[in-house]
């Protein structure tokens, strides 16, 4: 189990309700991670649609994961 | 007596000139100035002026009496023209009766040489390749300003206004920056900057580079001012609604620096143009909302070698990248290689925008293409900047940059394949108002939709053949031979799909409804 900081941004916070949290989570990589909070938020979007950094480093989604972690998930938005 | 004018129809110089006899005059001279078919270097096919006109009307009419005080000429009249004008037309009329010609003379060039320098009007040049251009109408040579004394010169002070100050751009706060200078001015003016999109971000971008002094700017919109803009586009007022933003945009950065030259693109830029259009300037700033013109900014960056600033934003955050090719900075493609569908990345329109959001982020990227073209120091790091205005923090991700495009290919790659697939799209897309358009253009409508689709809504009194789209490989050989056929289906994904592979078959006299069937009902419904 990894102890993470999670951060979300655009519609992710929306769907989320919030701008970040912490969770225990048992998922091994960040793929699976996403998956799960997935299913907890019901977040529209897929992880193919998404960037995802950890310690403020964009990263792959096969990385795993590690007690401590921040991770962010960013979507692409278009509003100007 | 009036002595300046605004004329919205051709000007009638017999009738100006009759205005101005008066017995004790010995000499008239008159001067006329035309369009001419060509200006800079550029072939031009006609033009518009456009006067903020209580203000020319008033500057105009002082301009006259300071003629008349300076020289000692018995009558001076002006007329300048607004609208429409062609190669040839009249667009100022200016005269003047003396007792003695020298006066006359005089008067007319101190007259014309003044207008062009202080009168609000702003000129806007047709080319014959179809761009458009505004040009304020100023730096003009003043031969008053070189005459010797002697000339009845100190007789104005006792009739009313003195001759109004021309605009001379102040930049000295900004110049007292060291890292500015004489010199980092001079750069400024030598710089081309294109700006895509005048609304939320680009406002802030329009108004900081013009003040700053960017010799070219660059817009381009296709828009027209909404009410619903006002909240965060800061350019336009509630007179705007309903103008087309890029004219707006020209306007208004004459108004805050003449002396910046603007080239306005009122149609997007589009996968044909991008490349040679990026090749004309040597930075680039994305401002608009739309995801796929975001894209085709990155690929146009990439291919074209010139460095883009991105800017977009959601609700209370926003996103910032430099893109710059030469320097090994990651593109658009790095981060997210295909472009997202509409629904996933969210608008202003659907999700909701604080006005300030643009704007902090808009001023963020006027301040990164000043540190571009001033070479000030910047983070050399290839990072998407996250900005979140809620609880104030600015996050800097770091990218790898041999992670992204480079493991496809490298940006170039990525980026011509992209432009290459928008344009053999851009030419088999058509739009057409109706079906019926379509057939008395010559085509022969194929509905690739499905037996059920076609049951539900049949296409409407017009003759077509039916072609499911998964089945529309085994009809290559009939549609190779005879005429140009237009394929539809509900939205034109399929219809687009089809094309593809009858084009890769060798088919080329097919061609896809752009937008599809839902298109051209919310043609009829607006």
């Amino acid at each position: 189990m990894a102890l993470v900081n999670l951060q979300y941004y655009a519609q992710l916070r929306e769907q989320a309700g919030t701008g970040s949290e912490q969770v225990l989570t048992g998922a091994a990589s960040l793929r699976d991670l996403y998956e799960e909070l997935r299913a907890r938020h019901g977040f529209s979007l897929d992880a193919a649609s998404l960037k995802v950094a950890v310690n403020t480093q964009f990263c792959a989604w096969d990385r795993l994961l590690r007690d401590g972690d921040t991770v962010v998930f960013i979507p692409p938005v278009a509003g100007g | 007596m009036k002595r300046f004018a605004i004329a919205t129809t051709a000007i009638d110089p017999a009738a100006l000139r009759e205005g101005l006899r008066d017995p004790g005059a010995g000499g008239f001279c008159a001067f006329e100035g035309w369009v001419r078919n060509s200006n800079e270097g550029r072939e031009v096919d006609g033009l518009e002026y456009e006067a903020y006109v209580e203000l020319a009307i008033a500057e105009g009419e002082r301009i006259a009496e300071e003629a008349i005080a300076r020289y000692g000429v018995s009558a001076a009249h002006c007329v300048h023209r607004t609208g429409d004008l062609k190669i040839g037309d009249m667009a100022v009329w200016v005269g003047a009766s003396a007792p003695h010609r020298d006066e006359a003379f005089r008067a007319c060039r101190y007259i014309i040489d003044e207008i062009k320098h202080r009168l609000p009007i702003w000129k806007k040049e047709h080319y014959v390749t179809g761009e458009t251009s505004w040009v304020a109408c100023s730096h003009t040579y003043r031969e008053h300003e070189h005459e010797e004394g002697g000339h009845p010169h100190h007789g104005h002070a006792h009739h009313g206004h003195a001759p109004a100050a021309p605009f001379m751009p102040d930049y000295s706060r900004q110049m007292r920056l060291s890292e500015v200078g004489e010199a980092g001015q001079a750069r400024l003016a030598a710089a081309r900057v294109l700006v895509i999109g005048a609304g939320g971000l680009g406002s802030p971008v329009i108004a900081y580079l013009a003040g700053a002094g960017v010799g070219t700017l660059g817009l381009v919109d296709g828009d027209r001012v909404d009410a619903s803009n006002l909240h965060r586009q800061t350019l336009y007022d509630a007179r705007d609604i309903g103008k087309p933003k890029v004219e707006l945009a020209a306007r208004r950065v004459a108004a805050i620096n003449p002396s910046v030259q603007v080239r306005a693109f009122a149609e997007p830029l589009h996968a044909g143009n991008v490349v040679e259009t990026f090749a004309q300037f040597d930075l680039v700033l994305e401002c608009t909302d739309d995801m796929r013109s975001r894209y085709l900014s990155s690929d146009g960056a990439v291919l074209s070698g010139t460095p883009l600033v991105l800017a977009s934003v959601y609700q209370y955050e926003g996103q910032l990248q430099v893109v710059d090719p030469k320097a090994g900075l990651p593109c658009l493609r790095c981060l997210w290689p295909q472009e997202p569908s509409p629904e996933a990345v969210g608008s202003c329109v659907l999700s909701g925008v604080l006005g300030p959001v643009p704007g902090v982020l808009g001023a963020m990227q006027a301040m990164e293409a000043l540190k571009i073209l001033l070479d000030l120091p910047r983070p050399k790091n290839a990072t998407l900047a996250l900005v979140n205005l809620l609880d104030n923090t600015i996050q800097h991700l770091g990218m790898d940059t041999t992670a992204g495009c480079a493991a496809h290919g490298g940006c170039t790659h990525q980026a011509r394949a992209a432009l290459r697939r928008a344009q053999d799209q851009r030419e088999m897309d058509l739009s057409f108002h109706s079906l019926a358009e379509a057939v008395a253009a010559g085509f022969q409508l194929v509905d690739v939709r499905e037996a059920n689709e076609i049951a539900a809504l049949p296409l409407p009194g017009v003759p077509s053949r039916h072609v499911p789209s998964g089945e529309i490989a085994v009809h290559a050989q009939v549609l190779r031979n005879e005429g140009r056929y237009l394929l539809i289906c509900a939205s034109g994904r399929r219809s687009a799909h089809a094309v593809q592979r009858l084009r890769a078959e060798g088919v080329e006299n097919v061609y896809s409804l752009a937008g599809g069937l839902a298109a051209l009902s919310l043609r009829k419904a607006s």
